[in-house]
């Protein structure tokens, strides 16, 4: 179709050009206007139809639209060498702007279009941070109240708890993929315990935390923070420590204690799952009471083999 | 007139909601003597009131837009008489290395229990800096005591010795004062000495690392 207008550009150019060879510049006007009509009409075809085409490549919109560029300013060029008047170097000159206006098309509209998804982009970013501070004031708020009103090992406690981390993730991280370090798989594995158990986890990270972390690592810091669940409940401290070469990790309860010596050996949970698991990477486990007989410190360390 | 065997608290935040909750949580040794909800508020009180202990949250409405640190700032005048406390929903670094710098003893997040943030009243009344094991780690964290970089540092400030930093590692494992004290064979009073020490170093410190770290780190 923008093929049509931009010959049908031509042929009217043509005429026009014709005429003023022959007789002189009256009755070319028409043909003129047909020129112009046309030619803005195939670059409006290949700017508005053709370009979301995908079967038409990038080059033949380009094409279409220098040709009928050419063809205005070709015109306007001959029509004002061969009838030099007034009025025809006005009209020269309204066609060589079109003409140019009519390559520099696709530019201005790709710019424009780029305006606005940037725009609707920073609407977008305001628009969440303000939801986001409405919501940091307000519902982080209640929701610390509810918690520090219902007792912290209630079970509204924990749901609300569940819900300001989920929401607290969600203000703070935003769009970032999350993340896979260690220290975000501890925290992930305690918001899992706190909704079975009535625990509460307070995890602290210090350190450039490695992206890959022993698998057996993970692994037992779960299965210390799952028995600490399990057996003291309350408030759990878990504090991770990486430097270049170590992991520490430490988790404390503040329950009644276990005693290795007197376990079952049917308790598998401390002796195998942290302790054997720990020694099979390469690290260490530990098990300790805490001062005064109160609560147990699970010690786990590995260090990178250099 | 107060009891004198009370200690005088204002509670500065712009919930009434968790005002409300607070002072009704708060435990019989501390007396609420005033509220207020926005900086000019909090400041004009606070000269009025000269209370023994601020609780002070980190984020406020109102004044130049600079929340409890500007509530700081601007009655440092009196930081020798009243003691303020900051309390927080934000974990963020930023904010709580924020208020502390501006003069804050302590830092305590709005998930407490008022036992605890009674308790904590109380520590900071005596003279005691509070340390919760998240604001134990930021430390550790800010003056790079992990990482073993910090001997790099000539100045006294902006390190920490041996023993400082084995108390704040045992507080962000989650030991008490106490039990730190235990375990280290010191006395708590040594232990409250040490926690001082670093929060003074943490104020006064010009640790380039200690600004950018804490703006540049969000941690949860």
């Amino acid at each position: 179709m923008a093929m049509l207008f931009v010959v049908a550009s031509g042929i009217s150019a043509t005429i026009v050009v014709l005429i003023n060879l022959g007789t002189g510049p009256r009755g070319s006007s028409p043909f003129l206007f047909v020129v112009a009509l046309t030619s803005a009409a195939a670059v409006a075809w290949s700017l508005g139809v053709d370009r979301h085409d995908t079967s038409r490549s990038e080059r033949y919109g380009a094409w279409v639209r220098s040709v009928a560029a050419g063809i205005i300013i070709a015109c306007s060029l001959a029509v004002w060498a061969l009838q030099p008047s007034f009025i025809n170097s006005v009209f020269a000159t309204a066609f060589m702007i079109a003409g140019v206006a009519l390559l520099a098309a696709p530019r201005i509209v790709a710019l424009w279009s780029d305006l606005i998804t940037e725009r609707t982009a920073r609407v977008r970013e305001e628009h969440r941070a303000e939801v986001a501070a409405h919501l940091h004031d307000s519902v982080l708020q209640t929701l610390a109240l509810i918690q520090n009103r219902a007792g912290a090992s209630s079970e509204i406690a924990r749901i609300a708890r569940a819900q300001e981390r989920e929401l607290r993730e969600w203000l703070f991280e935003g769009d970032a993929a999350p993340t896979t370090d260690c220290v975000a798989e501890i925290r992930s594995i305690a918001a899992a315990i706190e909704l079975d158990y009535p625990v509460r986890f307070d995890v602290v990270a210090v350190g450039e935390t490695p992206d890959d972390a022993p698998v057996a690592l993970v692994a037992a810091a779960r299965e210390a923070m799952l028995n600490a669940a399990r057996h003291a409940g309350g408030e759990v401290s878990v504090y991770v420590e990486s430097s270049a070469r170590t992991v520490d990790v430490f988790v404390r309860d503040r329950g009644p204690g276990v005693d290795l010596d007197t376990l079952p050996a049917d308790r598998l949970g401390i002796r195998e799952s942290i302790i054997g698991r720990m020694a099979r990477a390469g690290g260490t486990g530990s098990v300790r009471h805490g001062t005064g007989g109160t609560g147990t410190e699970v010690h786990l360390r590995i260090e990178e083999q250099a | 007139m107060s009891d004198p065997k009370l200690l005088d608290v204002v509670i500065v935040d712009d919930h009434s909601i968790f005002r409300s909750g607070l002072r009704a949580d708060l435990d019989a040794t501390v007396q609420v003597v005033g509220e207020a909800a926005t900086v000019d508020e909090a400041v004009e009180l606070i000269a009025r009131v000269r209370p023994t202990v601020v609780l002070l949250d980190v984020h406020l409405p109102g004044g130049a837009g600079g929340g409890g640190a500007e509530v700081l700032r601007r009655s440092s005048g009196l930081l020798e008489s009243v003691r303020f406390l900051a309390l927080s929903v934000s974990d963020a670094a930023e904010d709580v290395v924020g208020v502390i710098r501006a003069g804050a003893r302590g830092y305590i997040t709005k998930g407490s229990s008022g036992r605890d943030v009674s308790e904590a009243v109380a520590a900071v009344a005596g003279g005691d800096a509070v340390f919760s094991p998240k604001l134990a780690g930021f430390v550790l964290d800010a003056f790079g005591a992990v990482a073993g970089e910090q001997s790099e540092s000539s100045e006294e400030l902006d390190r920490l010795s041996t023993r400082e930093r084995e108390v704040m590692r045992y507080i962000a494992r989650g030991y008490a004062y106490k039990e730190v004290a235990a375990e280290l064979f010191i006395s708590i009073k040594t232990v409250e000495t040490h926690v001082s020490a670093v929060l003074r170093k943490l104020q006064l410190s010009s640790r380039h690392e200690l600004t950018v770290w804490a703006t540049a780190r969000k941690l949860l």
